[in-house]
């Protein structure tokens, strides 16, 4: 039996540390995560090779032919074993919560001067809030320096995952729920929503970037400047509310905007903005469904971001687009938008 | 020999009570007055909405929503379940109309034709059950085909996400709600009373109405694929505030929880009524078998629990249809308070899923290893241990939810402690093994399979009570690994295991031993190949209830998908090896497997009030090896020829 322990042990070791199972990590809390991982895995390798063994041995040793009617032993227990295989698990699994508990104290601990980023999640997008207002679509963080997410959700519940970061925390609507991460690689990865939020769940993501503290810093300045003019425009075309020919050009730029960060490429193909799901009409053929529902397209390009259900093309459900962008979309926004599907280029 | 049909002949003399007048065909219970009652009550339904809205002055006066929810979820399946005749003696009594205290006429199952009416013998029911249970195990699994076929590959091939969704969430809801755990209250609805020594259960019309509740519950989840904007497409768990802006689909989740919970529900007090009142003499609470013990923790689960996830649906459903606001951020509601009240349920109710299935197994690996079960009264407090730890542990389905910080401890550490009683029994078992003269039966693959796999489930159950591990894990395909191998390598190998072990008490004959170990062996591969690659991705990122996935995780889908094929193929074997063996199998022995317990005791099939003299225990029922050791003594009763 001890053999076959010996083997089973060493056949789930090795399943154990041939496979890579955990992405490589990418952030403190990953490293302590794994640490706890391996803490379990070992534990848990000792349970399966002694279980295992039992069994195999059990049925090598102590099979009869179907013939044979005599009993085994009556040995109706042992006081002692049955203690040991209480207490002993007992033991184990406590170690492995104590591990745990610390674990989970620093990582749920951001130091003395975390980065704040607010997250508001939305079907089906994300957006991210640095300090002074800037926003942007893609989340950005500095290399070594632990970020404080502070999350807010404008629907439903949504779960924010960078799985190389291993943190994860759902958004949940009228709560502010927060989390901490300090990478630990620069590089590319993807954000992606992992509690079920509707059609558009699988393709929810954002793209995340590390950067060095320097870069980064160099990052959130020319947002800071960007954000600032694209504010201005936005407020000078919003409070004007008389898009004329010449203004065009400047709110599909929003719209373009706009359109990553409501979310709509999470549903909709519009090859303008490099999209394809397929979850709604493809926004490609908008001129075509505008006049068969015969409305001009401006007219019906609006309508159907404000009052989707209003006019469904054929082969889709209604109810199924959120009716609330009339209310989250500045006037600003909403004509950009306008603007930019129904083809104007954006500069 | 007396034929039911005497004795009832006899019971009328003796009552001197006047037979009910015998009614037309439209008028007896059964399917053809179930087909214009049900309509009627429908309509009933309807024109209660209707109505209403007039008075109030509503437009639209016939809002369909509305009317199929009062009238297709309600009023109708109330007036499917009078049709059918499961209230035919209430109403007889309640409305002071002649009754025979002893009428048996829809007592036991002469013909094969008497399975599909309503019937008050706990055996008949517990094969209506089984049978019930398996149409929507395949159809589930039918389910699950056709979302694998989707995701055997990224990118979307066959589906929309909505639907998509929908084959997701259905699949679960029909596994859980209306396989799992029927399932069980079939197999204990089988064997329990023919354990304790009782003619049948304590309240057998009961009984009859808890079974014929399930095809309600069924049919409504099946529905959902017809209503507008398609099936229920928020998992099995439909968190809110989600759950009540989803297209209408979703309000026959939220009922078909409510008719299978009363369902389960009334079983489960049946099931406590028995086996507190109706042990026969002699058979004290220490010398009661694992199983009856396994249901007897599982039907107090059952009664405890279940009450608030059938207040958690209809939460979610009075914010959708009253507009109330119990989980929707607005109006001071708690969006997390749907999930407190969901897992304060759904977490004793994988207790519900699988301390029956321990209990089966107990049963089995004692009489195959031919040896008492090791540490039996420790087997017992550990299903106590069980109990009571299953309601402290429900927030680790919420370590990301956002609930309170504190909470994360102390839920931790009373889910690590699970896995001590669970520890205990796994133990136990294997020094059942140890020693013992094992016979490799097909029920014996099945538990020793059971074992294997419950253990892979266990530990991975470890992992996700450590809360950082957890916190990296939740909403992942390592979360659909965990559940398949505790529900599926737990669960549904024990229901195998039970059926091939009852098989010839139920049917009075054998199954095909070389097609059971065939189907075993294609299953146990099949699954693990399924089911174990997905701890991989998920840890790698891949999450749960995705239609579309990142391309990295393609050639691992592909694998699960098909092998998951070969898992839906393998149940073909056993329905095969079930039906053909029923009708011409090699006959039965009254006890094939030597076992002590008394359901084993009597003829195969048993005879349709079980006993002719009520039993009398003394011993344990697992005394193998001891030289003249019996259960129970059984005067008549004992190897008496079945009654067909």
């Amino acid at each position: 039996m001890v053999v076959i322990a010996v083997v089973a042990a060493v056949i789930a070791s090795l399943v154990a540390v041939l496979i890579r199972w955990l992405p490589e990590s990418a952030s403190e809390e990953m490293d302590r995560i794994t640490f706890v991982y391996w803490f379990a895995t070992i534990i848990c390798i000792g349970i399966f090779a002694l279980v295992a063994a039992v069994i195999i041995e059990a049925v090598w040793a102590f099979r009869v032919q179907p013939d044979d009617d005599t009993d085994g032993p009556p040995i109706h227990g042992n006081t002692k074993l049955e203690i040991a295989w209480t207490v002993v698990p007992a033991i184990l699994v406590i170690a492995i919560g104590v591990v745990s508990a610390v674990v989970l104290s620093k990582n749920a601990n951001a130091g003395s001067d975390p980065l704040e980023v607010k997250v508001f999640a939305q079907q089906f997008a994300w957006k991210f809030e640095y300090p002074g207002k800037v926003q942007s679509e893609e989340l950005v963080m500095p290399l070594h320096r632990s970020v404080e997410f502070e999350m807010q959700s404008a629907d439903v519940i949504h779960s924010l995952w960078i799985p190389q970061m291993g943190q994860k925390q759902d958004v949940v609507p009228g709560i502010t729920t927060k989390i901490v991460i300090t990478p630990t690689r620069t590089g590319d990865f993807t954000l992606i929503c992992t509690e079920l939020c509707g059609l558009g769940h699988a393709t929810m993501r954002a793209p995340v970037r590390v950067l060095e503290q320097a870069a980064f810093r160099r990052w959130l300045d020319e947002q800071r400047a960007a954000g600032a003019g694209a504010g201005a425009a936005a407020g000078g075309t919003g409070g004007g509310q008389s898009s004329g020919g010449g203004s065009a050009a400047g709110d599909a730029a929003l719209g373009k905007t706009t359109f990553a960060s409501a979310g709509c490429g999470g549903c909709h193909t519009f090859e303008p903005a490099g999209t394809d799901a397929q979850v709604g009409p493809d926004l490609d053929n908008l001129v075509a469904d505008a006049k068969k529902a015969g409305e001009p397209e401006a007219q019906y390009i609006e309508q159907s971001i404000v009052d989707p259900d209003a006019v469904i093309v054929s082969g889709y459900q209604p109810g199924v687009m959120p009716t609330t962008f009339g209310k989250t979309l500045s006037p600003a926004e909403l004509s950009g938008l306008v603007a930019f599907l129904s083809g104007k280029e954006a500069n | 020999m007396t034929s039911t049909l005497d004795q009832h002949g006899q019971h009328e003399l003796q009552h001197g009570h006047p037979a009910p007048r015998r009614r037309g065909i439209f008028m007896r219970p059964g399917y053809l007055r179930a087909l214009w009652v049900t309509p009627l009550f429908f309509l009933i339904g309807m024109y209660i909405v209707v109505a209403l809205r007039a008075l109030a002055g509503w437009d639209p006066v016939y809002d369909w929503e509305y009317i199929v929810l009062v009238a297709g979820m309600v009023t109708a399946p109330i007036g499917f379940l009078l049709g059918i005749g499961t209230f035919d003696y209430w109403l007889y009594w309640i409305s002071g109309r002649p009754t025979l205290v002893d009428d048996h006429a829809n007592h036991g199952a002469y013909s094969w034709k008497d399975y599909f009416k309503v019937n008050t013998d706990h055996k008949v029911i517990g094969i209506q059950y089984l049978v019930t249970t398996f149409f929507f195990f395949v159809v589930g699994g039918f389910l699950a085909m056709l979302f694998r076929a989707e995701l055997a590959e990224p990118g979307m091939q066959f589906f929309d996400t909505q639907t998509f969704n929908g084959l997701v969430s259905a699949h679960a809801t029909l596994m859980i709600f209306v396989f799992i755990i029927p399932a069980f209250a079939g197999l204990a609805n089988f064997a329990v009373p023919l354990m304790l020594g009782a003619p049948d259960m304590a309240f057998p019309r009961l009984n009859a109405l808890s079974f014929w509740m399930l095809p309600v519950a069924g049919t409504l989840f099946l529905a959902s694929f017809l209503a507008p904007g398609g099936a229920f497409a928020t998992g099995w768990t439909s968190y809110a505030p989600l759950a009540s802006e989803q297209p209408f689909g979703q309000v026959f989740f939220n009922m078909g929880v409510q008719w299978a919970g009363a369902s389960s529900i009334a079983t489960a007090l049946n099931f406590l009524v028995t086996i507190i009142t109706m042990r026969a003499p002699g058979m004290t609470f220490w010398r009661m078998p694992l199983l009856v013990w396994a249901n007897f923790t599982t039907s107090l689960l059952v009664v405890i629990a279940t009450p608030f996830i059938a207040g958690s649906q209809f939460f979610v459903m009075f914010d959708r249809v009253m507009h109330t606001s119990f989980f929707t951020p607005d109006n001071g509601g708690y969006v997390l308070g749907y999930q407190h009240i969901f897992w304060f349920y759904s977490h004793p109710a994988v207790y519900i899923m699988v301390l029956p299935g321990f209990g089966i197994i107990s049963e089995i690996i004692s009489v195959f290893s031919r040896k008492p079960i090791f540490g039996y009264r420790l087997m017992a407090v550990s299903l106590i241990g069980i109990l009571v730890l299953a309601f402290s542990v429900w927030a680790h389905h919420m370590f990301v939810a956002g609930m309170a910080d504190w909470l994360r401890i102390p839920m931790m550490i009373s889910t690590l402690l699970i896995a001590v009683p669970t520890g205990i029994k796994v133990f136990s078992w294997l020094a059942t093994l140890w020693e013992g003269k094992i016979h490799l039966n097909t029920p014996m693959l099945f538990a020793l399979g059971f074992i294997s796999t419950f253990v892979i489930g266990g530990l991975s159950g470890v992992y996700l009570a450590a809360v950082p591990i957890d916190i990296h894990a939740s909403d992942t395909y390592f979360i659909v690994a965990h559940i398949h191998y505790v529900l599926f390598g737990g669960s549904v190998f024990t229901i195998f295991a039970g059926i091939y072990y009852w098989f010839p008490k139920m049917t009075g004959r054998m199954y095909d031993e070389r097609l059971g170990k065939l189907h075993f062996w294609s299953t146990f591969i099949a699954f693990n190949v399924t089911f174990f690659p997905m701890h991989w991705v998920g840890l790698d990122g891949m999450p749960r209830r995705v239609a579309d996935y990142a391309a990295t995780y393609g050639a691992l889908n592909m694998v699960i998908s098909v092998a998951s094929f070969v898992l839906g193929a393998s149940v073909v074997i056993f329905a095969f090896n079930m039906i053909t063996s029923w009708a011409r199998g090699p006959i039965a022995e009254s006890n094939p497997w030597r076992a002590m317990t008394i359901e084993w005791q009597v003829s195969s099939p048993p005879p349709v009030f079980n006993f002719d003299e009520i039993p009398q225990v003394v011993g344990g029922p697992y005394e193998y090896g001891v030289p003249g050791a019996r259960h129970a003594v059984l005067k008549g009763g004992a190897l008496q020829e079945a009654h067909v």
